[in-house]
């Protein structure tokens, strides 16, 4: 369980999230901070990685106030997610790299695992430059994967793909979410995306950072997401709905 | 014509090869040509087959490849211990502040000091010894390289440490598994542009002060107005330079084949 409690953050006496926020995120919970570019929602992700430290307030899992980056929480950004210089196994097996208590044939054995789960295992001794942008965020999701992280931290992952991409990649992601019962954190500000991956949506106003709305998606659509999904009228409704709420806080004046 | 010439159009490796040696060729050509007609003195620029048959009798019945030999120690030995300094001491500067902060004015002043400025404290120091040498090829390359190095680690983005120290490295692992892996190509580069910059200190040092090497050759060919002795240890010096630095350009493709 992760939890924010009473958080804000300032950077250089400027706030990027104010007033204070609150939010509890189930183990296992596909939770999408959707809002404008800019707004702080990407800070609020990074406290939860230990990148950035809250001004106020704190961020606490399963109780434990986070101090600094862990293995617990992986993270996967939009550009230069993989190492050039590895193939991509070994960009897979560098999740592994810090990690004593596996065993060498362990390790080997999670590789395989992870690289057929992402589908990369045909692609396992190329150089990231020689594959698509869509492997390239597929062997870092491996990774993170491959490093036991529970929960996963995505920075607008999709964001630089082209839309087919990026729909299949979707797809994929919600399959490999449930299958190893992780729980994610997901920003970004394309609302069609928010609205076919998340269980929940929390839309952020302008910088500072508050949240406007606290959206059950699962509630909607359940667990299973396909692509016939977006085809459905419930799934206009919503994305209708997220992005009226966008909309106005993208408008919104301070 | 036309296609050839328009804004960034590509050139095939063939076409590039024949373009450089025909400029190469009419060059040594025109010169030779304006000798042979009288055009310029033959004592002041002499023709490039002089310089050559110059250069082959210095080979065989000089020692032409001896001197060659001696510049060549020199530059190295300076060169690699301006890296061995520089390398860890750049990396330092720009991945702690406060080091960078502390010795960004000290180098930016040394930096912009010309080295033949301080040929007289040089010799104070250290007499018309090796030592002397060394120095000034040191004093040439690194402070220029020390903020090179501050740089190639600046631009290792910052996602890549993040990455690190999600999966659990410590600082000095992130360093060393992920920031400095990711420099090395750009450190390579440095070091291979550095590398040339020795050549030109080198032949100041051996102006000044040394009974060898190829800047010796040089001047002590001057003083008896021998030119094409003077040309051929010039051409000497490029040809190290080229065959160096076509190497060292290859070492690169082959090291980096991922980029």
């Amino acid at each position: 369980m992760v939890i924010f409690d009473q958080v804000t953050k300032h950077f250089g006496g400027l706030p990027v999230v104010d007033p204070p926020f609150d939010l509890t995120i189930r183990d296992g919970e596909f939770v999408v901070f959707l809002g404008p570019s800019g707004c702080g929602k990407s800070t609020l992700m990074r406290m939860v990685a230990g990148l950035e430290t809250p001004s106020t307030g704190g961020i606490f899992i399963d109780g434990e106030r986070i101090a600094k980056p862990g293995r617990d929480r992986g993270m996967v950004f939009q550009s230069y997610s993989s190492f050039p210089w590895l193939t991509v196994a070994q960009n897979v097996a560098f999740g592994m790299k810090y990690r004593d208590d596996l065993s060498g044939p362990q390790k080997q054995e999670r590789l395989r695992h992870y690289l057929a789960l992402v589908g990369l295992s045909d692609f396992a001794d190329m150089f990231p430059n020689r594959v698509s942008g869509g492997m390239r965020q597929r062997i870092a999701i491996a990774r993170t994967l491959a490093a036991g992280s529970g929960i996963l931290l995505m920075d607008e992952p999709f964001g630089a793909l082209d839309a087919q991409r990026r729909e299949g990649l979707q797809v994929q992601l919600r399959r490999i979410q449930q299958a190893e019962a992780k729980t994610v954190i997901f920003v970004t500000h394309d609302v069609d995306e928010a609205a076919f991956l998340a269980d929940r949506v929390i839309v952020f106003s302008n910088r500072p950072a508050r949240a406007l709305a606290d959206v059950n998606v699962a509630a909607l659509f359940g667990a299973e997401r396909s692509l016939a999904l977006r085809d459905e009228s419930d799934f206009f409704a919503l994305r209708t709905d997220l992005l009226h709420r966008v909309r106005a806080a993208a408008e919104e004046l301070h | 014509m036309s296609a050839l010439f328009a804004f960034r159009a590509p050139l095939s490796r063939r076409a590039t090869v024949i373009i450089a040696l025909s400029t190469s060729l009419v060059t040594l050509v025109l010169w030779e040509a304006s000798v042979r007609f009288g055009l310029v003195n033959a004592t002041f620029l002499p023709p490039p087959s002089i310089v050559l048959a110059t250069l082959w009798q210095m080979v065989v019945g000089g020692h032409l490849l001896w001197q060659a030999g001696v510049s060549s120690l020199r530059v190295w030995v300076a060169f690699l211990l301006a890296t061995i300094m520089a390398v860890p001491l750049g990396i330092m500067m720009s991945s702690f502040r406060p080091i960078g902060a502390a010795l960004e004015p000290i180098v930016d002043f040394i930096r912009y000091l010309p080295v033949p400025a301080l040929v007289p404290l040089s010799i104070i120091w250290f007499g018309v010894g090796e030592e002397t040498k060394i120095f000034l090829l040191w004093l040439g390359t690194f402070f220029q390289l020390v903020l090179l190095v501050s740089d190639d680690m600046r631009r290792v983005p910052q996602e890549y440490v993040e990455i690190a120290y999600t999966l659990g490295a410590s600082p000095l692992k992130m360093l060393q598994d992920v920031a400095f892996q990711a420099m090395l190509p750009s450190l390579f580069d440095h070091l291979r542009v550095t590398l040339g910059w020795c050549w030109t200190y080198l032949i100041i040092a051996e102006i000044v002060a040394a009974d060898s090497g190829l800047g010796f050759v040089i001047w002590a060919a001057r003083r008896y107005m021998e030119t094409p002795k003077v040309m051929a240890g010039v051409v000497t010096i490029g040809l190290i330079g080229l065959v160096t630095d076509q190497v060292l350009r290859q070492l690169h493709r082959r090291l980096f084949r991922y980029l």
